[in-house]
């Protein structure tokens, strides 16, 4: 008898976990009332401090925390504060998963804001899917996703190729070498630059990709040698970055007739090579911390006030600060009771504000960010000059490359 | 002897009664969760406990096995998901990525959820075999062995980060479908998930503690610590080495199976150097002579971590911390907590532990034929 009753009892606790998970909207509602409860509104920050991409996150983590620190100061939002909630994942996606958990199912947050690489993005998605939380993403990233439970504040491949390519092509010309780090990133990329170089009538020479952390280029600079293409398009990322450039000079290849031309080439990787490694290559991104508007004066004020007068910021640290101000506007709207995940998804849907980039959006079809892509070259002096802003800014198409899919608010269509 | 192995059999069953009631007590998917995560690293240190405890066997890449359970689990969980970002062809999503337009044949099979998961125990205990074949038969001991693990685990790493096409690359594989046998849904929060675990963690663990009270067992002891004497009774000590690595690598493809269940997906890191590193870690902290100690490691170690860098006030120094109390245990407590404790028992219940002291009787082990040596 007493093992029939725990066995009903196992049974009703098994049943029970089954319908907390099967009905997210009843689970969210018992949780939302604790979220609002003390005045508080508690977001997690999950940015690595430890591990081998800390160096890049801990700027991540320093642009959120500044953000919510400007809110709290004047006056959180609507008189609650943000409390957040900072985890080191460790550089490690079994990490990154197990604190998402803790921050969206232990702390109840009503959203994150982290990550750096796709691979820890990827590790976190199903804890954010399942339980119907936000997460902020703010790397730019290869496309190709639509999940309901992610704001990308980064740029898409269309984005950062969409004005480069062409300009690239028109200064320099039509023989293309592609170079990448031998992950789904750079491939995606590439994907898109050789359609779009197809457009253009232009070539591409060599196609290559090495291994991440690969740091032994002389084959690759010799076959640029070999090869003469009037553009090298790189797609390297991390301390390959740094090993490039620096053994592209040391062989005296010249950036005037073979420029490199990045997209992930930051003020970070430039201060890491070196200058003089760096100058006379070209990025594109939405953001350079030379960039001339007021709001970007203040954003890297307050920035070197925070954290230090020798700090850079970037075109991953920027979208961290104005996606916690997004996050702010979108709440502001909601009562107190009414802050739930899908509730601020709901309320960011459109959401506008003058980014230092300048004038940024929310696209309510596929939750990424309107941009405004630039073009620069990097000088010696470890920053960039801008040589270019898009005409107007960009909306974001994750799907471009791939004319059959469209991401709507209803998820992935194809026809 | 026999009154010694019941009460070990009485412990070891307590702390598995244990771990099985935690769902009575705590009903929070976040919990559950997390301890389902620290008790499949503990069926990962039993299966190090067996081969570097038991036989002397200084695997550093037992993060192999564990790998290569976690991508079996999750190819097939991964043609069990509703193709979201792919369309109907039912293609994974990656493959889409890289342009591949029909499934490898390797996949194949793992549309059958039973092959997926025989092959996560079977894939990583042929690959043992092989492997041992090559390194005990060729005599090859000590320093060596923990050299040529560790080298073949960073070689399938690079492999399985390299091969993207068929693998996710550094990626992964995400985006996987729930684990369902015989209409049962294992959610990765739920108790359904964490019963599955704990089954497996005791059953682990009373099957490894059975191939150690053995014959076989004994015979792997006598080989960690006297391998040459025990080839000169007459056993084939390379078989019985090739044994107990394949037994070994088979228990930790069953957990790298169950961790692809609790994290939803499989990284080339579940294969790294420092997961690796950190299981040999976990025994030494734990006591490598002793499953249970090993286990217990592993859930106490990850736990700590877990909890070190949650808190506020170690968020900067947790690392920091981690490695000081490595290198006190190592220091002071050469065999561990399970030595500790052991130890601890002897003083203050003399005669139960020279009954049960398993420190004890494995230091004689330890030190007869030490004694002995040098009169040979």
């Amino acid at each position: 008898m007493t093992v029939k009753r725990r066995t009903f009892l196992k049974g009703t606790v098994a049943a029970g976990a089954f319908a907390a998970t099967g009905f997210p909207h009843i689970w969210i509602k018992d949780s939302s009332l604790a979220r609002a409860a003390e005045g508080e509104i508690k977001v997690g920050v999950l940015f690595s401090l430890t591990g081998t991409t800390a160096i890049v996150e801990e700027s991540l983590n320093k642009a959120t925390v500044m953000a919510i620190e400007e809110i709290n100061d004047q006056g959180g939002i609507n008189g609650m504060k943000i409390v957040p909630v900072i985890e080191d994942p460790a550089s490690d996606p079994a990490t990154f998963a197990e604190k998402a958990r803790k921050l969206v199912l232990g702390d109840k947050c009503v959203s994150v804001f982290g990550s750096y690489t796709s691979a820890s993005r990827k590790a976190v998605l199903p804890v954010f899917e399942k339980r119907n939380n936000l997460y902020f993403y703010p790397t730019l990233y290869e496309g190709r996703e639509c999940s309901k439970n992610v704001i990308y504040t980064g740029a898409v491949p269309n984005q950062q190729q969409d004005e480069f390519v062409p300009w690239l092509v028109e200064k320099f010309g039509k023989r293309w070498s592609l170079i990448g780090s031998n992950y789904i990133y750079p491939k995606e990329e590439n994907n898109y630059c050789k359609k779009l170089l197809a457009g253009l009538g232009a070539e591409v020479v060599n196609e290559e990709y090495v291994p991440l952390g690969h740091s032994e280029f002389s084959s690759v600079i010799n076959k640029f040698q070999s090869d003469k293409p009037d553009v090298i398009f790189s797609t390297v990322v991390g301390d390959s970055v740094v090993a490039l450039h620096r053994q592209y000079r040391a062989d005296g290849l010249d950036p005037e007739k073979m420029p490199m031309a990045s997209l992930t080439t930051s003020e970070n990787e430039v201060a890491a090579m070196g200058g003089d490694a760096a100058a006379g290559h070209f990025t594109s991104a939405p953001y350079f911390m030379v960039w001339d508007s007021p709001e970007n004066v203040k954003f890297v004020d307050a920035y070197r006030k925070r954290w230090g007068a020798d700090k850079v910021t970037h075109f991953v640290s920027e979208p961290c600060y104005f996606q916690v101000h997004l996050f702010k506007q979108a709440v502001e709207k909601l009562a107190p009771s009414d802050i739930t995940p899908p509730n601020i998804r709901e309320a960011i849907k459109g959401e506008e504000m003058i980014a230092p980039q300048g004038k940024v959006r929310i696209e309510k079809k596929n939750l990424h960010t309107w941009l405004w892509p630039k073009i620069g070259v990097a000088k010696s002096d470890g920053q960039f000059e801008i040589l270019k802003q898009s005409a107007d800014w960009l909306e974001p198409v994750p799907y471009k490359a791939y004319e059959n899919q469209d991401c709507t608010e209803e998820g992935l269509k194809e026809s | 002897m026999s009154r010694r192995t019941a009460v070990q059999i009485a412990v070891y069953g307590i702390v598995c009664l244990a771990i099985l009631l935690v769902p009575t007590f705590y009903d929070d998917a976040f919990v559950l969760n997390k301890y389902s995560r620290y008790l499949v690293l503990g069926i990962l240190a039993i299966a190090l406990s067996l081969s570097w405890g038991y036989t002397g066997i200084l695997n550093l890449g037992q993060a192999t096995s564990f790998g290569l359970g976690s991508y079996c689990m999750a190819m097939g969980l991964k043609l069990r998901t509703v193709p979201v970002h792919t369309g109907s062809a039912g293609l994974p999503d990656f493959m889409v990525w890289n342009n591949v337009d029909k499934l490898p044949w390797f996949w194949e099979p793992f549309n059958s959820m039973t092959f997926a998961i025989f092959a996560g125990i079977a894939v990583p205990v042929i690959f043992a075999v092989l492997l041992g074949w090559f390194i005990f038969r060729g005599r090859v001991t000590g320093v060596y062995v923990a050299i040529i693990t560790l080298a073949v685990l960073v070689v399938v790493n690079l492999l399985i980060i390299d091969q993207q096409r068929f693998t996710g690359g550094f990626n992964g594989i995400t985006d996987l479908a729930q684990l369902e046998i015989f209409g049962l849904t294992f959610d990765a929060y739920g108790s359904s998930s964490y019963y599955l675990i704990a089954v497996s963690l005791t059953f682990s663990l009373f099957f490894a503690l059975a191939i150690t009270k053995s014959k076989a067992g004994l015979i792997l002891q006598a080989i960690r610590d006297q391998e040459n004497r025990v080839r000169y009774f007459g056993y084939d000590v390379a078989t019985f080495k090739m044994f107990s690595f394949a037994v070994s690598a088979g228990i930790a493809g069953l957990a790298g199976m169950l961790y692809t269940i609790v994290m939803e997906f499989a990284s080339p890191t579940f294969l790294g150097v420092p997961l690796s590193l950190a299981i040999v870690i976990w025994c030494a902290v734990g006591g490598r002579q002793s499953l249970l100690g090993a286990m217990l490691g592993a859930i106490v170690v990850t736990g700590m971590q877990g909890a070190l860098s949650e808190s506020e006030t170690f968020l900067d120094t947790w690392t920091l911390i981690m490695g000081f109390l490595f290198v006190v245990v190592v220091l002071f407590l050469p065999k561990g907590l399970a030595g500790a404790a052991e130890m601890l028992l002897d003083r203050i219940w003399p005669s139960a532990g020279n009954g049960n002291g398993r420190a004890n009787k494995s230091t004689s082990r330890n030190t007869l034929p030490r004694k002995t040596e040098p009169a040979e």
